[in-house]
């Protein structure tokens, strides 16, 4: 089962957010892969929401960017500034929040481990 | 595993190029993941052209400025800005463009006969520098706001129009969202 795009579309700067706080730099396909993994396909982002949402952090200055020259073509590699680490810390916070409401909200009943 | 040679390359990073990319960051991204993807998945003697084609429309829904688009729309929305329907915009516009001659004809009809205009100093009747100086703005605005939608590909009807910083003007086409991202129609 994949999540449908309304779920993901709020989440997307958070994931990003925390995925490069957790691995330092990536690059925009390894973001896709890294999700696909640890949500084992449930949650795919596409390129057509990732790119605009790197370029929107890099343009707010939470993430920094280096290049390296592949042949012909530049790989940019996307990095947390120190804004962004607050930001980070901050957006995981309010999401954690946001999913005890609904929670409450919903009336759910966590799974016991 | 499948090795792209430079000729390939310039023609990928070309393609997004002809599919209406042209932020250079955003093409350099969108070319390396795709070659990432083509050199992943082909195989050695694959056929690069009917994969690259299958590839590459997994990118987008309808068309790939999609892409750009948003990243645009992300971008754009960080700076304040106000967005007008197309009447709304002709009436600012004519506000802008007509307003100082109606300021003008009101001053002259409360004050004085004449007023000062230009750097030398020439004075000029109030109605005849009114009229000669209104007609021509108001005539290409009812020009603009009458035409018909084929004629008018600048901004149709429906359409809306955003004003602000970065870019200064924008038209938004008919049932785009607005303030909901377009980033749903993209996941």
């Amino acid at each position: 089962m994949t999540y449908s795009s309304e779920l993901i579309k709020g989440t997307l700067k958070t994931i990003v957010l925390k995925l490069l706080a957790d691995h330092k730099k990536m690059y925009g396909y390894e973001i896709t892969q890294k999700v696909k993994e640890l949500t084992v396909d449930k949650i795919q982002i596409t390129e057509g929401a990732l790119y605009p949402t790197l370029h929107a952090l890099e343009a707010d200055g939470f993430v920094t960017t280096e290049v390296e020259y592949i042949g012909k073509r530049i790989r940019k590699y996307y990095s947390l500034s120190p804004t962004g680490k607050a930001k980070t810390k901050e957006k995981v916070k309010e999401l954690a929040n946001f999913m005890d409401t609904m929670i409450s909200l919903l009336d759910i009943k966590p799974k016991m481990a | 595993m499948y090795t792209l040679s430079d000729q390939q390359v310039d023609f990928i990073l070309d393609d997004i190029r002809r599919h209406g990319i042209e932020i250079e960051d955003l093409q350099q991204n969108l070319l390396d993941h795709i070659c990432i993807l083509v050199e992943q998945n082909l195989e050695e003697n694959g056929d690069f052209e009917q994969y690259y084609s299958s590839v590459i429309s997994s990118f987008y829904r309808q068309e790939m400025r999609e892409i750009e688009e948003e990243t645009l729309f992300l971008l754009t929305h960080k700076t304040p800005y106000i967005v007008l329907n197309r009447i709304q915009f002709f009436g600012l516009l004519f506000t802008v463009v007509m307003g100082p001659f109606i300021g003008y004809a009101l001053h002259a009809m409360t004050g004085s006969n004449t007023i000062t205009l230009g750097l030398d100093g020439v004075a000029i009747e109030e109605w005849k520098a009114t009229i000669v100086f209104s007609l021509h703005p108001l005539l290409i605005l009812l020009v603009l706001f009458f035409t018909p939608e084929r004629l008018d590909p600048l901004i149709p009807r429906g359409a809306r129009v955003l004003l602000g910083v970065r870019p200064f003007i924008r038209i938004l086409p008919t049932d785009e969202p607005l303030l909901d991202s377009p980033a749903s129609r993209l996941i």
